[in-house]
């Protein structure tokens, strides 16, 4: 074998767009719950208000997304006179395997989420993965329209492009 | 965290042997009273039959040959584990590796219903992995096994396979192989030592604190049976050495560079073993690295822009070290490879010769969902994992598509793209398995089970 003796070789093909992925990297999820009764809803706004004052770093949500660097956005709101939570997010890549990793870092948190909800999956999600999996798929709204104005770039190529 | 009880944990899990021959054998059990009874026999001290090897270190003089079990799901059932320690057991295992094939990429040719039946396929209860220092003593342990298995068809060889070390332990795409593997909490120290993390020994053995924090995997259940086991993805993988010697030929020219820097950009070490990110313009450097630094470096923060080993090569895909990866990290994912070529040494010189040549083994973790899956489906064969994949797949292993396939070569000046490949390396047999531990073998060789 003999080493590469060569001057750096300029690139034959240095058009970046042309090694963009065939479809889009980002995925929706709108996942509605509907929740148990009034006083379940008292509770989870509590849990939510909860999370969201937390100080910088130390929210579990955000430090979970974070850590997974696939969530380009996360937003929980309450719909329908406060009878349903709604979760939404813009993700990078396959669904079931970064909610299985969400579920191994922040299982207890989603538990603490679901014992509000009227039709919950049997719980912890730790243990009833495939069961969650189903919940969170079945209580997804359809997308019938979605626009990215940057459809072809993860989370992870923002971060590196900006220097986070 | 207590010591681990190496006596009760199947060798292979904590420590490569070493050893110059392996044969796999994959057996049915159509009797579930003799295959207690052959089970029982691998664990009951008898000095006329191969014996299952454990993780305790055998001192300066290494047995001739070694013995390792697994069982799929369908071998649990056919040994007649209770339904409510089957159920015990995480999905896919149950599911199995033909029922995930799928959805890791083994489609088309890959697929399960193109596997020979005498490798590992659907059909496999039990893969049975004898090690030997020669081949004598395989011949001769074999034949052991033959006999204690063999009687009245109550378990029938559907297959086996030999795997061979192949000299400077190379594989058959002519890399020196088995460089880097995990360094396990309170197993055996690593020979080569490495930049990475330990891993807790959770990460690949039942009932220990694992890699995620809060969460180890369940024990599938009675804790005597679960105990001390893993598992592992056993996979065998054809490898076409006369096309990747082509694509090496065809497209080096293409972008100025040599056939072995191209074969070394695709792998992230030169065939030689020698890391890209150490090493990036000779696959001879001079000094010569030590077996101390072999292995003994991170992708980041030197080569983050992957100018030295491309971020999308095989084995910064396979194992991205301290990158900054999709997912809770990159550590969380790793397996253990216990691997050796099959088939004879590809002779470049006597192309097209139409023997069948490849990798066998044993890939083991503690979760296959979230090590040997994850690795297949977001590293292997997915684009999105890191910054700069482009949405391409692995150039070694990836089920590339002609069509769309892309390696892409970071440079200063631009990113260099070749296109158009297949893949290389074909999925010809798999099985799930489980790894118990003798304990767990004890145990399914009694009829105290049914009772459970």
């Amino acid at each position: 074998m003999t080493p590469e003796s060569t001057s750096p070789v300029p690139a034959t093909t240095p058009q970046t767009p042309s090694v963009s992925p065939a479809k889009p990297v980002q995925n929706a999820l709108t996942w509605i719950m509907t929740i148990k009764s009034p006083e379940d809803y008292q509770k989870l706004q509590g849990l939510v208000q909860q999370l969201s004052s937390a100080p910088a770093g130390q929210n579990p949500i955000a430090a979970a997304a974070d850590t997974l660097g696939i969530i380009h956005f996360l937003r929980f709101v309450f719909l329908e006179n406060n009878t349903k939570l709604g979760v939404m997010t813009i993700y990078d890549g396959d669904f079931d395997t970064y909610v299985n990793e969400f579920v191994n870092q922040v299982g207890p948190i989603f538990d603490a989420v679901l014992a509000h909800m009227a039709d919950a999956p049997p719980l912890p999600t730790q243990t009833y993965r495939a069961q969650f999996n189903a919940y969170v798929r079945a209580n997804d709204v359809p997308v019938v329209m979605f626009y990215s104005a940057y459809p072809t770039s993860t989370v992870l190529d923002i971060w590196a492009a900006t220097g986070k | 965290m207590p010591p681990l009880d190496l006596s009760d944990i199947q060798g292979f899990i904590l420590r490569g042997y070493n050893f110059p021959l392996a044969r796999h054998l994959m057996l049915q059990i159509n009797d579930a009273s003799e295959g207690k009874r052959f089970v029982g026999s691998l664990i009951n001290g008898n000095a006329r039959l191969p014996q299952i090897t454990s993780s305790v270190e055998w001192g300066a003089v290494k047995p001739t040959t070694c013995l390792n079990i697994g069982f799929t799901y369908e071998g649990l059932k056919a040994l007649g584990l209770p339904p409510d320690s089957l159920a015990s057991f995480p999905q896919e295992f149950v599911t199995g590796i033909a029922g995930r094939a799928t959805f890791v990429g083994d489609e088309g040719e890959n697929a399960p219903e193109n596997w020979p039946s005498d490798y590992a396929t659907a059909q496999t209860h039990i893969v049975l992995s004898l090690y030997a220092q020669g081949s004598e003593v395989l011949e001769t342990a074999t034949a052991e096994l033959r006999s204690a298995f063999g009687q009245q068809n109550a378990l029938i060889e559907l297959g086996h396979l030999d795997a061979t070390d192949l000299p400077e332990s190379r594989v058959h795409f002519g890399y020196v192989d088995g460089l880097s593997q995990p360094c396990i909490e309170g197993g055996p120290q690593l020979r080569r030592p490495d930049m990475q993390p330990i891993c807790p020994a959770g990460e690949f053995l039942l009932g220990y604190p694992s890699q995620n924090p809060d969460f180890s995997y369940p024990v599938p259940t009675p804790s005597i049976l679960g105990r001390n086991g893993s598992f592992s993805a056993f996979r065998v993988l054809e490898q076409d050495c006369d096309a990747f010697e082509q694509f090496l030929r065809t497209e080096a020219p293409k972008i100025g560079m040599n056939e072995e820097k191209l074969a070394a950009k695709i792998c992230g070490r030169w065939r030689s073993g020698v890391p890209l990110v150490l090493s990036p313009d000779t696959d001879s450097p001079n000094p010569p690295l030590t077996t101390e630094q072999i292995n003994n470096f991170d992708y980041v923060p030197s080569d983050s822009s992957g100018y030295a080993c491309p971020i999308g090569a095989h084995m910064r895909r396979n194992n991205p070290r301290g990158e900054r990866v999709a997912g809770a990290g990159a550590h969380i994912h790793r397996i253990i490879r216990r691997a050796l070529p099959y088939g004879p040494l590809y002779d470049p010189a006597t192309p097209n010769d139409g023997i069948k040549r490849g990798l066998v083994g044993h890939f083991i973790c503690v979760s296959l969902q979230d090590q040997f899956e994850f690795l297949m489906t977001q590293w292997v064969n997915g684009g999105t994992f890191a910054p700069g994949l482009y949405g391409t797949k692995d150039p070694m292993l990836g089920d590339n598509d002609p069509e769309d396939s892309k390696f892409v070569l970071p440079t200063a000046n631009g990113p260099q793209i070749i296109t158009g490949f297949a893949r290389f390396v074909t999925t010809r047999g798999g099985a799930y398995c489980f790894l118990p531990s003798l304990t767990a073998l004890n145990y399914l060789a009694s009829t105290e089970m049914i009772k459970a």
